[in-house]
């Protein structure tokens, strides 16, 4: 005990002069080591040094978990969050805690050679792991177009390439397509509820605004805040084409029935019309699952767009 | 010292022989508490506590690794053989936990420092370190960071400083009254800063995105997961300094506790220490938030743990409690990353959750 | 370095002799809102002084300018006018912890935050004498007891402050400041929170003090009576003026006082021929 004494004293003042300001780079395999790693720019215009082979992946966010299964890396994913529940597999690979708050330890622990960061996490976290040596990807996409190319960058600095390239080609032809579907008809006015309690919607600069619009569909409110709170009132006066709910929490998911005996609500002609949509807040997330849940908003606010009327 | 000896009066020459002491020397034993050796005696003893506390904090987490793992990786380190140590093992020890819980006891130290301070200078036992507002410019300091460049490492815990001292400058030119820092006044401009600041963080809030937000309310709370990329060594250094500050003027303060008035009468220059106080116990407060968001009450409950402990005098009582909140601090982040584990629990929550029986088992055993 | 020369004419002052320890003449102050508004209120020109051994009370109504001249006394303020002088040195040009060293004020206790030992309290007096980080000496602690023990207050020693009645309190603080070691001791209304047993009991102990020891002591209070069976001279303020001062019997005028009190009195002389002040009859039939 002596020993651990004297020495845990002596690093602990030794740590402000070293080890706390100074990168920590991790000695890499061997193997992995025998080719240079490569530098690239990352979504927040990081340099980040690529290994040459990528074989333990690390991702930080849902969105991007579903992306290193769709470009077929499942099994080279070591670690994700406690908020990665698509596909169903992802759900048993190791947790490093929820996304806001990783624990760096656990990621050490999985001896990732890539961590795949975003910008749902936060800036110190991608910057704490940095210090630590271990390279970390951060994807920053703020559009449906963005969210294709930062799925093409992904799957470069994973190894997979063609896979990645063939899978941006298919989701493009598939937006094409809705867009040329689309092209004649109206622009849904939506109400996009994030939150019912306290009624919270999204701005125009946010992701969802743009996932909307390639659904032929826009913000009733025009707002710059990210996440704007409105009044019912406000909500009257707008009086939406569409309602859509895509809340967090199982509790804000609204039925028609309910919606209609609902003081306010009832009297807002979308509920009277039934045009009310219940969205998961999973489906918008900046995956290749967001092509799907587009195609599905447009299903619902254009029936006619795809001929048939099971809207509802 | 010729300024110091008294004329001829009753007690006779100024220092009584031993003789003179006759009868009375039994007693005066108890009649010195807080003498130097009795002050190391108890800061020794915190310090083994905090080193056992600091041991368990680095045995423990997701990361297996045994003592003697942690030992040699410690001895290799300290004496440079960086080749001999696992990678692994470097990353946690020297990456994770070392500078974790080096920033734990910086946040412990001087929150706990600065509670006490800002007790006796509001002569309050209520106050805590974020009583006058510091936490709350320093969050809207943060928040400014966040919106302006929130991709900037480092940016969000200087920004808490700047908005920190902001604060402290307003609310020391808005708390006097005649020229000199009054309590009361100091006190009511202290809480109406940190409401308008409040309301301030609210309305800022709205305008920050879904990401920014969670990280923003995870700051809020106060977390010691993210070492700071400021250097540790600037950050020690302003503490000791700030420590040293406020010990210098415990005999003071134990004085204005009883009464200011009386403490003027006593000889203490009052306007000088409540300012030296305020602005160290102000500076500590900014410091510790900067780095690691408002870590709650443990800036309130530490100072009077330890009272329970040691006494009112605050000779003892603020190195003791700069060591206490250490301990306190580094128990709670290793309870919090490890209860639940991966997944981190605020440190906050479990200072309270580990201090708050504590305190009540100490408040109940003295009142009996 | 003016302190030092001070030092040494306060030196030569405790010799015996008849020059007065504390000098008052012709001080005045007043206090204004500001720096340009009128003085709203005026104390003085007030003279008197006092020697080793005297015990003087300072008596007046209400809003006289006791509290104002108490302050003057203790240095907390500078006269506008006139000087104040302790063996020849002015009081408000005293360094704080020189100025603690000559002059204790016991006023009502201010209400304790945290519990404190009536010996951490007593030590507490020590302050002006400490050095850097003021750990007390042992000497401090020797006073202290002395101290406790003038007082009769030695049993009291490991109680708590806060569990003291009000006549061992007030003999605690009385304490407080003897371990101060003044040559000039100030009490502002030390018998307002006592029965008439611990009010005598007190001014009969301050009374032994100033006789056996080398105090000057000025007490502030409303008690005529005990003031003038107890004090060796009397100092009566009325709006801010200095009316009388004198022994009990030069200052006890019949028609004075009711002046300055505004209510019916009578003063009659008592076998030990100290006055006394009673109320005069008419209104109880």
């Amino acid at each position: 005990m002596r020993l651990v004494a004297i020495f845990a004293a002596v690093a602990i003042a030794a740590l402000p002069l070293s080890a706390a300001s100074r990168p920590l780079r991790a000695a890499q395999d061997a193997d992995a080591r025998a080719s240079a790693p490569r530098v690239v720019v990352d979504g927040y215009g990081r340099k980040v040094a690529i290994p040459a082979q990528v074989n333990r992946i690390v991702t930080l966010a849902p969105n991007l978990t579903e992306t290193v299964y769709a470009l077929g890396l499942g099994d080279k994913l070591v670690g994700d969050t406690n908020d990665c529940d698509k596909p169903a597999a992802a759900r048993e690979k190791p947790h490093v805690g929820d996304y806001v708050n990783p624990n760096l330890e656990a990621i050490v622990a999985l001896r990732p050679d890539l961590v795949l960061a975003t910008s749902a996490n936060r800036v110190d976290t991608v910057d704490a792991l940095g210090r630590l040596g271990i390279p970390v990807y951060a994807t920053n996409p703020r559009s449906v177009l963005e969210m294709l190319d930062s799925l093409q960058r992904v799957a470069d600095v994973t190894g997979a390439r063609e896979q990645g390239a063939n899978l941006v080609a298919r989701l493009r032809a598939r937006l094409d397509a809705l867009h040329a579907r689309l092209a004649d008809r109206p622009v849904q006015r939506v109400l996009f509820v994030i939150w019912d309690e306290p009624l919270m919607t999204i701005g125009r600069h946010t992701f969802i605004a743009d996932a909307l619009r390639w659904a032929g569909a826009e913000s009733a409110l025009s707002s710059d805040q990210s996440w704007p709170q409105i009044s019912m009132e406000e909500v009257l006066r707008l009086q939406p084409d569409y309602i859509v709910f895509a809340a967090h929490n199982e509790g804000a998911r609204r039925d028609l029935q309910e919606l209609r005996a609902r003081p306010v609500w009832r009297d807002l002609d979308a509920v009277q019309m039934g045009h009310v949509v219940d969205l998961s807040e999973e489906a918008l997330r900046p995956s290749p699952g967001l092509v799907d849940a587009i195609e599905q908003l447009a299903r619902e606010m254009h029936p006619d767009a795809f001929g048939n009327q099971t809207g509802n | 010292m010729p300024l110091e000896t008294k004329p001829e009066t009753e007690f006779g020459a100024p220092r009584p022989g031993l003789a003179q002491r006759g009868g009375s020397f039994a007693g005066v034993r108890a009649f010195r508490p807080v003498t130097p050796r009795r002050l190391v005696l108890i800061c020794a003893m915190l310090l083994a506590v905090l080193f056992v506390a600091v041991v368990i904090a680095l045995r423990m987490g997701t990361f297996p690794i045994s003592i003697r793992e942690i030992v040699l990786t410690l001895f290799n380190g300290a004496i440079g053989r960086r080749a001999e140590i696992p990678s692994d093992y470097w990353l946690v020890v020297f990456g994770l936990r070392l500078p974790r819980i080096a920033l734990g006891i910086l946040v412990g130290a001087a929150l706990s420092t600065a509670g006490a301070g800002y007790q006796a200078l509001l002569r309050n036992p209520l106050a805590d370190p974020y009583v006058l507002g510091v936490s709350s410019g320093a969050a809207v300091g943060a928040i400014v960071s966040l919106i302006l460049v929130p991709r900037l490492p480092g940016a969000i815990q200087i920004a808490a400083f700047v908005g920190a001292v902001a604060t402290i400058a307003v609310v020391y030119l808005l708390g006097r009254r005649g020229g000199q820092l009054d309590s009361a006044t100091l006190l009511l401009a202290g809480i109406v800063t940190a409401s308008f600041l409040s309301a301030v963080i609210m309305f800022l809030m709205t305008t920050l995105s879904g990401r920014d937000l969670r990280g923003m309310s995870f700051w809020l709370m106060g977390d010691l997961a993210t070492p700071p990329s400021v250097n540790m060594g600037w950050l020690y250094f302003l503490l000791v300094i700030g420590l040293a500050t406020i010990y210098g003027t415990a005999a003071d303060l134990n004085l204005i506790l009883t009464g200011e008035q009386e403490a003027r009468h006593l000889g203490v220059n009052v306007n000088r220490v409540k300012l030296v106080v305020y602005l160290a116990a102000s500076v500590l407060t900014g410091l510790a938030v900067s780095v690691s968001g408002a870590i709650g009450f443990l800036g309130l409950l530490v100072p009077h743990v330890m009272r329970m402990l040691f006494g009112t005098d605050y000779r003892v009582l603020i190195p003791a409690s700069a060591i206490g909140g250490a301990i306190l601090i580094v128990l709670a982040d290793t309870l919090a990353r490890t209860v639940v584990a991966p997944t981190e629990l605020p440190v906050g929550a479990m200072t309270a959750i580990a201090g708050a029986p504590l305190f009540i088992y100490l408040m109940r055993r003295r009142v009996r | 370095m003016n302190v030092l020369t001070g030092r040494g004419g306060l030196a030569a002052a405790t010799a015996p002799s008849a020059e007065p320890r504390l000098k008052v003449e012709q001080a005045s102050f007043a206090y204004s809102a500001t720096d340009k508004s009128a003085p709203k209120f005026t104390l003085g020109p007030v003279s008197f002084d006092a020697r080793q051994h005297e015990l003087i009370s300072i008596l007046g109504p209400n809003a006289s300018g006791k509290s104002t001249l108490l302050a003057l006394l203790a240095g907390m303020h500078a006269p506008l006018a006139g000087r104040i002088a302790l063996d020849g040195t002015e009081i408000s040009k005293l360094d704080a912890r020189l100025r603690a060293q000559r002059i204790a004020l016991v006023q009502q206790e201010s209400e304790l935050l945290f519990p404190l030992r009536v010996w951490e309290y007593v030590l507490q007096g020590r302050y002006p004498y400490g050095r850097r980080l003021r750990f007390e000496s042992e000497e401090d602690c020797l006073m202290a007891g002395n101290a406790l023990a003038q007082v009769g207050a030695d049993a009291l020693r490991d109680r708590w402050m806060d569990q003291l009645s009000g006549g061992e309190k007030q003999r605690v603080i009385l304490a407080r400041a003897l371990a101060q070691q003044p040559l000039l001791l100030l009490l502002d209304e030390p018998t307002q929170h006592l029965d008439i047993g611990g009010k005598v009991e007190l001014l009969r102990r301050l009374r032994k003090l100033t006789a056996e020891r080398l105090y000057t002591v000025l007490v502030v209070t409303h008690e005529l009576n005990l003031a003038a069976e107890f004090s060796d001279r009397i100092v009566l303020l009325h709006k801010g003026k200095c009316l009388r001062s004198g022994t009990p019997a030069e200052v006890y005028d019949r028609a004075t006082l009711e002046e300055v009190f505004e209510a019916p009195l009578d003063v009659d002389t008592r076998a030990s021929g100290r006055p006394r002040v009673t109320l005069r009859g008419s209104e109880h039939g």
